[in-house]
């Protein structure tokens, strides 16, 4: 063992060092959050649950019930009845349900959604989706399009 | 004189330092390890078989639940494999984009690994800071493409979408601070009298044995066999930067911890390089509707956090394949934790099972 170690062993160098970087980090910003109370911003990216929207405009369905989100689901969470659109041309889903309890967030039913500008199939930035029974998951096209009730909590 | 016998002990399946649900039987001669046995299979989700019933498309989301903390890699090398059988073509701008994020991907692979090991022996504060350094690369994963673990961010022929704005300087403000970061965890390790005595010298394996067992990755870099995969058969775009293998001398597990710091510098100075050099264009080839591969065969490897990860798929002409395969490196390395182990103590059994890295969902699929 060489002097230097021995110094450095006996004057505890390592462990000062150490210190001086926890102390260091304890100016350093906080980063935890308080989860139910704060909340994270999310990407505009988020993929949370796949929702269903109507157009923006009209507030006419826009999936037009091509079963292309159902075809590449990897989990076949998504089912759709297609029918004929009311007073119109082409098809519209008559029901469109998603199992939200098989899903697994990978967003590749988005993909070859048709629907153009926006995709009538769309990642939404809800999350937290726990309930009491299974039941509650497999959710209809009207509570697909509205979304679920965010949860807040007071500071 | 006295009646003596080895002593059978059980440690996990739900052991804290096991990563995982890991069994290991050790033999005991007091506190010394004779005999250890790892028992696999607790975490075997039947992925290969999964994958024959699905369409290639939707095979991705299944790969990133193998290496949960390495999910980009195993994205990048099944669909690379895929490209690789269906002859598809993909822009360069969507190779850099992939680079860059397979890199980023290992940066955070490695300080999970950093923070759990540093847990497991004992120095407790190194896992606050890794983590929260890795929490600026999921923030980046969440931007680019909408999750941050199991991200799927990769499709055949390219990516999923280009960088969002602001993405760049994002990455390249971490990629800068970084180093500074990997400094601050090195002052708390690398001379540390706790952390050398637990690292140095344990679980030590000859660059022959380390070959023999069949290790990739930093385990077998740190006995000092040169050979990773991005410099040996370059994929992706790896080929167009500059940067270098880390190796080690004495293939203990202190020297596969310096190698994994050292890994994460490079992969700074790869992404550093990737961002200054990305060209522009498309990042997404063309692409046929449907993935029909010929009858063919194909082996695919790509270096991940942990190792050479290898993708074989057998197509049979169909939208879906015949067969699959996943060659996972946590599943080789953990082989040689007998080899690794003998002799030791038994608290260094989880400084061992700590270096190699292994993530149980890899190693039983």
């Amino acid at each position: 063992m060489s002097v230097g170690t021995l110094v450095r062993r006996f004057f505890l160098v390592e462990m000062a060092q150490g210190m001086w970087i926890t102390l260091k980090n304890h100016f350093r910003p906080h980063i935890t959050m308080e989860y139910p109370r704060e909340r994270p911003a999310l990407a505009p990216r988020f993929r949370g649950v796949p929702r269903l929207r109507r157009d923006p405009g009209t507030a006419e369905e826009l999936c037009v019930g091509c079963l292309l989100c159902e075809q590449i689901c990897p989990d076949d969470c998504i089912s759709i009845v297609v029918d004929k659109r009311p007073g119109g041309k082409g098809k519209m889903a008559k029901s469109f349900i998603i199992d939200y309890e098989r899903c697994c967030f990978c967003g590749l039913c988005v993909d070859p959604c048709p629907t153009t500008p926006i995709t009538a199939i769309y990642m939404s930035h809800d999350y937290e989706l726990s309930d009491y029974s299974r039941q509650e998951f497999i959710t209809q096209r009207e509570a697909l399009v509205d979304g679920h009730p965010l949860k807040r909590y007071a500071k | 004189m006295f009646h003596t016998e080895i002593l059978e002990v059980n440690m996990g399946p739900q052991h804290p330092a096991t990563h995982g649900v890991l069994r290991v039987i050790l033999g005991l001669d007091g506190e010394t390890v004779v005999q250890c046995k790892p028992v696999i299979g607790y975490l075997h989700r039947g992925v290969e078989k999964l994958a024959e019933h699905k369409l290639y498309v939707m095979i991705p989301p299944l790969c990133d639940r193998l290496d949960y903390v390495g999910s980009a890699s195993q994205n990048l090398g099944y669909i690379q494999a895929v490209e690789k059988l269906c002859g598809i073509q993909v822009p360069e701008r969507g190779q850099y984009i992939r680079v860059i994020l397979a890199e980023l991907n290992r940066i955070s692979s490695h300080l999970v690994w950093l923070g759990t090991h540093g847990l497991d022996i004992g120095a407790m504060t190194v896992f606050f800071y890794t983590f929260r350094e890795r929490e600026m690369i999921l923030d980046l994963f969440e931007a680019f493409c909408g999750a941050r673990l199991t991200t799927n961010m990769f499709r055949i022929g390219g990516t999923l979408e280009d960088f969002p704005p602001g993405w760049i300087e994002g990455t390249r403000r971490f990629v800068d601070l970084l180093p500074s970061r990997i400094k601050e965890y090195e002052g708390l390790l690398s001379t540390n009298r706790i952390w050398l005595e637990r690292t140095k010298g344990v679980g030590v394996i000859s660059a022959e044995d380390a070959t023999n067992w069949g290790l990739t990755g930093p385990p077998l870099r740190g006995s000092g066999v040169n050979y990773d995969v991005r410099k040996a058969m370059p994929y992706a775009a790896y080929d167009r930067f500059e940067f270098e293998v880390p190796l080690g001398t004495h293939g203990d597990t202190y020297d596969r911890y310096l190698i994994r710091m050292e890994e994460m510098r490079q992969s700074a100075r790869i992404i550093r390089q990737a961002l200054d050099g990305l060209p522009g264009g498309d990042f997404r080839g063309k692409v046929p509707k449907k993935i029909k591969p010929p009858i063919a065969e194909i082996y695919h490897v790509i270096e991940g956090p942990r190792g050479e990860q290898g993708f074989y798929i057998k197509s049979d002409g169909t939208e879906k394949p015949y067969r699959m395969r996943f060659k996972s490196p946590s599943f080789v390395n953990l082989q040689a934790l007998p080899a690794l182990s003998n002799g030791a103590l038994v608290a260094d059994i989880v400084a061992i099972i700590g270096t190699l890295d292994i993530v149980l969902g890899d190693a039983d699929r």
